[in-house]
């Protein structure tokens, strides 16, 4: 797209950033990309197969990337609603990083496909977004396209789950985090899982077992989307990056819809609003926490 | 290595008589969350099996280097530390159309499971399995067996290897584990079936070949003087350091052993699957850690495949079979990278005649 | 039984040897592996404390002793945590003789200069000894052993025993600031005093542990001495796990720490890959 392409030009010429951080064409489709040379920035590219949630490269912890200097990253709505929330979490400052917003019409669930845009194809985040045209920006480019299709995946399999008896639940998921290895594709492409030491990682003391064990792949999963409430930003990276195809977008859903029925509170791209298991506030209507 | 002929009623009687006899087999399946994935699941009967269709989701390596594995259990009595032998895991099983690519990653991770002491493990399990590979065509734009010295054909690994063909399959008996398998259900008809091998053979490495050129003998000694490369400093930028390419991957094999308690007195010993890509994997209790960024982890894993591991046990620690890339979340791609590398081993030398 | 299984050792003995580092004397609880356990300077175990995990360290008992082994450890982990929480007549499990030694042979009827650092005397220790055992068959022992601090020093008990020793010369040092009142030994860092204490350099063979700053200073001072790489002999660290060359983990470059080490010379460190 010729104004990002232009803009990420003009940004890196003149210095004011060191790294332009967005989406170009790989060997396989749509990746990631990390362009530091003002004559790359041709590479830049945004289309509707940019699923990928930049934000996670943001994290400070990743100290190949934080190494190159300044940066200016490539956001959707939902993108910058993780950019929001490491700035809110403290993670970041809001002047030590450059942000483009890019107008959205959805995104495929599959950034490595080329078909079009329909209710199967499209990521089943998109059907609710309310930040198309993102908030938190220092540049806003592209022209608006129209509303994404509905797919209705994910509600679906939600109302299907919610109807099952708790036993039947609990088999449903253990069919599937039984396949968990592990391996924390979840938690490191997660934005806001930024911890320099996870609790599960933590010897001293062992709050999770390693191993990928029933019992403790269900701890592992259950502590994880906990630690996600009110944080979420529903950007389903962790599905995606599941090598398993766990079906983790449903927790985050739901984690993020029963935040909302609570405290009323959704994540959003301003930084000002804390989210409400962040914050202490000395009316809180509970007793034990006075 | 011969050629028989196999119907498949006759393949189908060899699985349920299998099944009989209490021998697990396990074959490629249409996976029970997802049906457009393929696992390889145990099967009832030679219907249930989806052969050929596509690379299943994990490599096979699970079915001799398991996720978690119990490696000895202990019991804290008031004598002492009791340990108890753990039950030997290695029952008879059959392995049935997995792709060359899949088993020969077995073959290679032998070498460093044999290296100087012996992995019973392992081997107990690899001497109770027979493995009945199939010749693959499924391969697309991200396999690259070939450039590794296998191939879509490779029978490295394995005892037999299944060919489709009319009314049935050719089997290739490469082993006497093999032969005894199919001893009575291949038929004597030996007509064509060579011809009819080398038609698919040809057929199937085509659609690999394109892929990537043979990797050089020389590559690995080229690589390693490359340790200090400027390149490795854009390689790994998008790279997550999650490991999930080594989770799917038939060679990786390192490992993690933990203790667990089961309550106050009772516990166990456990190998993990783990990854040089995490972050922990290097980390030493003082804080210290050699492969601080994920550049360095990524680099380790590129060195360790292509250059350490052909230097210690002459192969490569890779079987082209693309499942790294098309898992990676963060859209790295090993062809990619091994691509870079040679382009720097084959670059002219500065001044002076070739 | 598989090859991940340890022998059951008893802890017979416990030393604090200074604030933070223990030492354990360990006996096989099996008299047949007691009788045959046999073992090469410079060779590690894995010990583990059962339900926490297993740790490695060198073997710092010396390889002409029977029956026992010992440890030395700093309470830094998990694993070391649980094993300063044990007791005399407790078990533990240990895996080993793991890696390579120290070529003793080739050391024979010449000199050698040990040099050490705080906890790194460990490893050496084991040599020391294990050359005292067969003293005649070495020439000339030189021993140079320094800590931060007086209360940093290990093994003191055996400090003393070769400053009494006529077959040893002993150069004991803290670093500036470190010394007590009564202290009569060197106030230098390690480095100066291997400078000092080192007069002869042919046929002479050094052997050095101790922390990594305290390498990166005495190795100059060994070149400058005259020393040639393939005389000088270290042990390198790295995070294990099996501890057999089969985990992945301990590799630089393409030397496995725990198969080809965790004894190299000078030379054959700078040949590597510098990630460690």
């Amino acid at each position: 797209m010729k104004s990002l392409q232009e803009l990420a030009f003009k940004l890196l010429s003149e210095g004011t950033v060191k790294v332009v951080i967005g989406y170009e064409e790989g060997p396989r489709g749509v990746r990631p990309a990390f362009i530091t040379d003002p004559a790359q920035t041709s590479k830049l590219i945004f289309d509707r197969r940019c699923t990928q949630n930049l934000a996670t490269y943001l994290n400070p912890r990743r100290k190949h990337i934080t190494a190159l200097g300044k940066a200016a990253v490539v956001v959707k709505g939902c993108d910058a609603r993780a950019v929001a929330g490491l700035i809110r979490e403290q993670q970041i400052t809001r002047d030590s990083l450059v942000i483009i917003a890019v107008r959205c019409g959805g995104v495929l669930e599959d950034p490595t496909s080329t078909a079009e845009l329909t209710a199967d194809t499209t990521s089943p985040r998109c059907g609710q977004c309310e930040v198309r045209e993102p908030k938190l920006f220092d540049h806003l480019v592209g022209e608006l396209p129209p509303a994404p299709p509905v797919n209705p995946r994910r509600s679906e399999q939600i109302a299907a789950i919610e109807k099952m008896t708790a036993a039947d639940r609990m088999d449903y998921w253990n069919q599937h985090l039984d396949r968990c290895i592990r391996c924390h594709a979840c938690r490191e492409a997660c934005p806001m899982c930024f911890c320099v030491e996870c609790r599960a990682e933590r010897a001293l003391p062992q709050w999770v077992d390693p191993s990928p064990t029933s019992r403790a792949n269900r701890a592992w999963t259950m502590m994880r989307v906990m630690h996600q409430a009110g944080r979420c930003v529903d950007c389903m990276e962790c599905e995606r990056a599941c090598p398993e195809h766990i079906p983790l977008g449903l927790l985050a859903r739901y984690v993020a819809d029963s935040v909302e029925q609570r405290y009323g509170y959704k994540a959003t791209e301003d930084p000002g609003v804390p989210a409400p298991l962040g914050v202490f506030r000395t009316d809180d209507g509970e007793e034990f926490i006075r | 290595m011969t050629h028989r002929f196999i119907s498949h009623e006759k393949l189908s009687k060899l699985v349920a008589d299998l099944v009989a006899a209490n021998t697990r087999v396990i074959a490629p399946v249409h996976a029970h969350d997802d049906a457009e994935q393929i696992d390889y699941l145990p099967i009832q009967k030679l219907e249930d099996a989806s052969l050929g269709v596509q690379l299943p989701r994990r490599s096979a390596k699970e079915f001799f280097l398991p996720t978690t594995e119990v490696i000895l259990q202990y019991r804290c009595e008031k004598e002492g530390v009791k340990i108890e032998e753990v039950p030997s895991a290695a029952k008879p099983q059959v392995i049935l159309g997995p792709s060359p690519c899949d088993v020969a990653g077995l073959e290679i991770v032998d070498k460093v499971m044999s290296w100087d002491y012996r992995d019973e493990l392992w081997f107990g399990r690899r001497e109770a399995t027979t493995i009945v590979s199939l010749l693959c065509s499924m391969a697309d734009a991200t396999c690259f067996c070939t450039a590794v010295g296998l191939g879509p054909d490779s029978v490295r690994g394995s005892d037999a290897m299944l060919v489709p063909t009319a009314g049935g399959y050719v089997v290739r008996l490469i082993t006497p584990k093999g032969e005894a398998l199919f001893k009575n259900y291949v038929s004597d008809q030996v007509d064509a079936l060579d011809a009819r091998v080398d038609k698919a053979v040809a057929e199937a490495r085509k659609r690999v070949e394109a892929n990537m050129p043979a990797i050089p003998a020389d590559f690995a000694a080229s690589l390693e003087r490359n340790f200090d490369h400027p390149l490795w400093k854009t390689m790994a930028l998008r790279c997550h350091g999650c490991g999930a390419c080594a989770s799917v991957c038939p060679t990786c094999h390192c490992f993690d052993i933990v203790d667990e308690h089961d309550d106050s007195e009772r516990g166990v010993r456990r190998r993990n699957w783990d990854s040089c890509q995490t972050a922990r994997f290097t980390l030493h209790a003082s804080g210290h850690n050699p492969r601080a960024s994920q550049n360095e982890r990524f680099r380790q894993r590129v060195e360790h495949k292509f250059s350490i591991y052909p230097s210690r046990f002459g192969e490569i620690l890779c079987t082209g079979c693309g499942r790294c890339s098309r898992v990676c979340p963060g859209g790295m791609n090993l062809a990619e990278v091994v691509g870079e590398f040679r382009k720097l081993a084959t670059a002219a030398p500065e001044g002076g005649a070739r | 039984m598989n090859l991940y299984q340890p022998h059951l050792m008893r802890i017979c003995e416990i030393t604090d040897e200074t604030v933070d580092t223990r030492t354990m004397k360990l006996e096989f609880q099996d008299p047949a592996v007691a009788e045959s356990f046999k073992f090469s300077a410079g060779q590690f175990g894995e010990y583990s404390v059962f339900g926490e995990g297993e740790s490695t360290f060198c073997i710092a008992s010396p390889a002409t002793r029977k029956g026992y082994i010992e440890c030395s450890f700093k309470a830094t982990g998990k694993v070391t945590q649980a094993l300063r929480r044990l007791d005399v007549g407790d078990t533990i499990g240990f895996r080993g003789p793991y890696g390579n030694h120290f070529p003793l042979d080739v050391m024979k009827g010449k000199n050698i200069v040990f040099i050490a650092g705080g906890i790194g005397l460990a490893p050496v220790r084991s040599v020391i000894w294990t050359v005292l055992d067969q003293r005649d068959q070495f020439n000339d022992v030189i021993i140079v052993y320094g800590a931060r601090s007086v209360g940093d020093l290990v093994y003191k008990r055996e400090l003393e025993e070769w400053s009494k020793r006529s077959d040893v010369k002993l150069v004991t040092t803290v670093d500036p600031g470190g010394e007590t009142p009564e202290w009569k030994g060197m106030v230098a860092r390690v480095p100066t005093a291997v400078e000092q204490a080192v007069t002869v350099v042919e046929n002479t063979f050094a052997v050095i542990c101790g922390p990594p700053i305290m390498i990166k200073f005495t190795l100059p001072v060994l070149a400058k001495l005259g020393f040639p790489e393939e005389r000088i002999y270290t042990t390198l660290e790295n995070r294990m796990k099996c501890g057999l060359g089969k985990c992945g983990r301990c590799n630089i470059g393409r030397t496995y720490v725990c198969k080809d080490g965790p004894v190299f010379t000078a030379a054959q460190i700078r040949q590597m890959p510098q990630e460690f």
